[in-house]
């Protein structure tokens, strides 16, 4: 009987423990096995047969749910269509779960990333790793490795979008993969400008890379790079909410740690702080607060001429071009403000309705009118005034908006002094300048550099310029290549000036 | 005055009857030694000086005892009054610093501090004490009061500082204060003197105090009434009553601060308002100043592109008639040359029909010599093919047949053209 009783005790100790390795087992099962969708347009069948009927087209990047296996193919189950169905096996990657598949995520996520078109394949996995890395390792480098390639990703999708697709099914694959990338929570932004419609992604994982301290200096150097693109920020703003954002951006640039960077990302940093510095001063001086705005355009000046154009990709000559036309424009904000005295010298003075008059006087003439005076609506750079030597012509830096400065021009003619305005080109106004270059001896003609960057064009010349008419007499595209520049150019011209850069 | 003549001549009186008495012992006590001095009989020694210095001494001491005690020159202490009073005269003198001359017996002083003295009403401080105040309603009440004062000696003088009693309180302070707040707190209810006019109260009887202690020379500096002691069931209705007003006032003054809170509110909201219209305003005129700007530069710009178009119009015609007339000289050119070409291919047409002729003729003469040739010499012909062959044929094996050349095949033609030639020449014979 004792015997008995003990084997019965310990086939009731066996039981119980077969239980609970049955139930613990249990437990360390995955919850659902989830699989991505590796390729395009994968069609959803109805049954596990190459003949079966279409229950929809999944997209790159989508996740299903794996509920079965057979043969080649895998029953699955969309949830966002709330739909299941059949998909070929080798149509799907299957992700792991737990710290363990982090590795090998992120060895994938490496790879991916790197490939054009498959911006949404990179963000799943870039999802599935940030639900697989612990806590700990999402705030260190892995976790900025994620971060870092979410935002590229996403930046190259906008891309993708904004350039829009030739043909149908390019389009309307990449309307699908703009969907699976608002399923994975990253949002774009649509910025109207001129007749089209730019996309831009919203940025969240540029900003909270940025708020990481194990983030590299080059990933910093990207997100902030990519928060603060100028071509994404609202047109249609204000200029004191575009006076912010500015600031906003300037402070962004600024915590980049450059130390540590790349030459080539210094210099693309530099670049956009200098685009983004010229800004500012512009509005500064807009508002009337000159000496923020002469602090302003000294840093934009100081970031333009840090710049390196050695170490500027080709991608990134265009930006700077930009920004060198944006800093050049604001560039007598940084001078000292009063004009070299002459024998005629232009005072302003501010009308009660914003505009600002620029009067040109004589100042041997005690209580005089004055000899012209014209208004405008921009901001006239007193500091920039020069008359040339015979006195019947002066040239005034007048800025009527953001990066546009024009060139004004009194000249003495038999009925008295005129003003003309030359403008950067004969374009729309965009981005550029005209400025005054020197004066040929004998009044009659004057040395012009024009530069802009308006209606997809680019133009950059160099004139002698007839001063009755402003119209050209020669142009070239260097400076050197016309004799008057070599032999009359105003010195502090050559000195300032971003023209010749 | 009469006071003082009186005691004085009593005294002297009292003085007078000393003297007799002392003389009369000497006939008195003469009896009492005579019968004494039989009984012993002492050696005869002088006490007279033993007396005498026993006496001396004694006044000494006495003398020294009575300026010890009562000192003629008396100091005064800072911050005291000495009111010193001739016992003969009455006149009164008040000293406020140094010493004072007071020969004992003749004069008196009183002193009296400047100080500021304190005195507490114990005997009404509470409702079941002693003398409690009386409200309107009867009821007793304890006041926890007290009273602050001092001589005020710029008011005090000779005359008045003799009618000052020694114990102030006692005899000013208190009389008066009693004389005071029993009136005063008899004419207001509990409720009065316990919260709603407690302040006024205590004003009235500062005041009434203080006029009557001015009357005695004494200023009054403060009258703080403390705790005050209601009977305690009194004190429980009260103090429920008091905190129904305490609650409806409560309810008042938030109502108050609610109000004031609205008012803030309304206040902040319209400076807000008016912040943010200015700023909208600003920013309007901003934008609108921006979009101005934006216009002037676009004005700026357009006459250039005018001149730019009418320039490229220019250009355009200059290069449009620059082809036209191209165009012209080349269709001209054209013409000439097709003209030319014309008349060239004429010639040319007209010299190959020259040629045909001249080689048709030169044919016809060569054939005719060639006809006569072979009809005079026939083998020539197998001559010509076997020439003609030679480079082609190397070995050729056949049949002789019909006439026995290999080549009649081929030269059926030539046959035939002989044949032809000759009918041509026998019809040109016939011609």
């Amino acid at each position: 009987m004792k015997q008995l009783g003990n084997v019965l005790l310990a086939a009731a100790v066996v039981a119980v423990l077969a239980a609970v390795f049955s139930v613990s087992a249990r437990a360390a099962e995955p919850v659902a096995a989830v699989a991505l969708v590796t390729r395009d347009a994968v069609t959803l069948r109805a049954a596990p047969r190459d003949s079966a009927a279409a229950q929809t087209v999944l997209w790159r990047g989508e996740v299903v749910e794996i509920r079965a296996e057979r043969g080649d193919f895998v029953q699955v189950w969309d949830h966002q269509r709330e739909r299941g169905g059949y998909v070929k096996r080798s149509q799907l990657l299957g992700v792991g779960s737990g710290e363990q598949a982090a590795p090998e995520l992120l060895a994938l996520l490496g790879f991916v990333s790197e490939q054009p078109g498959s911006e949404t394949l990179g963000l799943a996995l870039a999802a599935a790793a940030i639900q697989a890395l612990p806590g700990a390792a999402l705030q260190g480098p892995d976790g900025a490795r994620v971060l870092d390639a979410i935002g590229r990703q996403a930046e190259r999708l906008a891309e993708r979008a904004s350039q829009g697709a030739q043909r149908s099914q390019d389009r309307a694959m990449l309307t699908a993969h703009l969907d699976v990338a608002r399923r994975h929570g990253v949002t774009f932004q649509s910025i109207e400008d001129g007749e089209r419609v730019r996309l831009c992604y919203e940025g969240d994982a540029h900003r909270r890379l940025l708020a990481m301290p194990a983030a590299s200096a080059e990933q910093q150097a990207r997100a902030a790079l990519a928060l603060t693109r100028s071509d994404c920020q609202n047109p249609q703003a204000r200029p004191g909410e575009r006076e912010a954002a500015d600031q906003a951006r300037a402070a962004l640039l600024d915590r980049v740690p450059t130390t540590t960077l790349a030459a080539h990302w210094r210099a693309r940093l530099a670049t956009r702080q200098a685009s983004v510095w010229s800004g500012l001063a512009f509005a500064r001086a807009q508002r009337g607060d000159a000496t923020a705005a002469r602090s302003a355009a000294e840093r934009a000046l100081q970031a333009i001429a840090r710049v390196d154009r050695a170490e500027l990709a080709d991608d990134d000559l265009t930006r700077h071009t930009e920004a060198a036309l944006r800093a050049n424009a604001v560039r007598w904000a940084a001078g000292s403000g009063v004009a070299p005295a002459a024998a005629l010298s232009i005072t302003t003075r501010k009308l009660d309705d914003g505009q600002t008059c620029a009067s040109l006087i004589d100042p041997r003439q005690k209580a005089a009118q004055p000899l012209a005076e014209r208004c405008s609506w921009g901001v006239v750079w007193a500091a920039s005034a020069s008359v040339n030597r015979e006195g019947n012509a002066a040239a005034l830096a007048v800025q009527p908006i953001d990066g546009w400065r024009e060139l004004w021009v009194f000249r003495k003619t038999a009925q008295g002094w005129t003003v003309q305005v030359l403008p950067p080109a004969a374009l729309n106004p965009g981005l550029g300048y005209a400025e005054l270059a020197g004066w040929v001896p004998g009044g009659r003609q004057m040395l012009v550099a024009r530069e802009a960057m308006a209606e997809g064009r680019t133009v950059r010349r160099f004139e002698v310029v007839e001063l009755n008419t402003l119209t050209p007499q020669r142009t070239a595209f260097e400076p050197d290549a016309l004799g008057p520049f070599a032999r009359w150019p105003d010195a502090a011209w050559k000195r300032d000036s971003l023209a010749l850069r | 005055m009469l006071l003082r003549l009186k005691s004085l001549t009593r005294s002297v009186r009292i003085a007078l009857a000393r003297l007799v008495r002392r003389a009369a012992p000497g006939a008195a006590s003469g009896d009492d030694a005579s019968a004494v001095r039989p009984l012993r009989a002492m050696p005869s020694v002088s006490l007279r000086p033993i007396l005498l210095t026993l006496g001396v001494t004694a006044a000494a001491l006495g003398a020294g005892y009575v300026i010890v005690k009562h000192p003629p020159v008396q100091q005064l202490a800072p911050g005291h009054l000495a009111l010193r009073t001739n016992q003969l005269t009455g006149d009164t003198t008040v000293w406020r610093s140094g010493p004072v001359w007071a020969l004992p017996g003749l004069y008196q002083v009183t002193r009296y501090p400047l100080q500021d003295q304190t005195w507490h009403a114990a005997s009404m401080a509470s409702a079941d004490g002693p003398s409690p105040a009386q409200s309107v309603e009867g009821l007793s009440i304890g006041l926890d009061l007290s009273v602050r004062y001092a001589i005020d000696p710029a008011r005090l003088t000779a005359a008045k500082a003799a009618s000052l009693p020694e114990r102030l309180v006692t005899q000013i302070v208190e009389p008066a204060v009693q004389a005071t707040v029993y009136k005063i707190i008899a004419r207001h209810t509990v409720r009065e003197i316990f919260s709603s006019q407690r302040a006024q109260i205590e004003q009235e009887i500062e005041g009434q105090i203080r006029t009557k202690l001015a009357a005695d020379g004494l200023l009054l500096r403060s009258i703080h009434i403390g705790k005050i002691d209601l009977p305690e069931d009194y004190r429980r209705g009260m103090e429920v009553l008091l905190t129904e007003g305490l609650s409806a006032e409560k309810m008042r003054y938030t109502l108050e601060l609610r109000e004031k809170q609205v008012k803030e509110s309304e206040l902040t909201a319209s400076a807000e308002k008016a912040r943010r219209e200015i700023a909208a305003e600003a920013a309007g005129r901003e934008q609108v100043i921006a979009a101005k700007a934006q216009e002037e530069a676009m004005k700026h710009v357009l006459p250039f592109k005018q001149r730019q178009i009418e320039q490229r119009k220019l250009e355009a015609e200059a290069n449009r008639v620059s082809r036209v007339q191209q165009a012209e000289g080349e269709a001209q050119a054209r013409r000439i040359e097709a003209a030319g070409e014309a008349e060239a291919r004429q010639k040319l047409a007209d010299a190959e029909a020259y040629r045909l002729t001249r080689v048709g003729k030169a044919n016809a003469e060569q054939m005719a010599a060639e006809g006569a040739l072979i009809t005079k010499h026939p083998l020539l012909i197998q001559k010509t093919m076997a020439d003609r062959l030679s480079d082609k044929v190397q070995v050729i094996i056949a049949s002789p047949s019909q006439g026995g050349f290999i080549g009649n095949n081929l030269l059926g033609s030539v046959a035939r053209a002989q044949t032809a030639s000759t009918e041509v020449d026998t019809d040109n014979t016939e011609q």
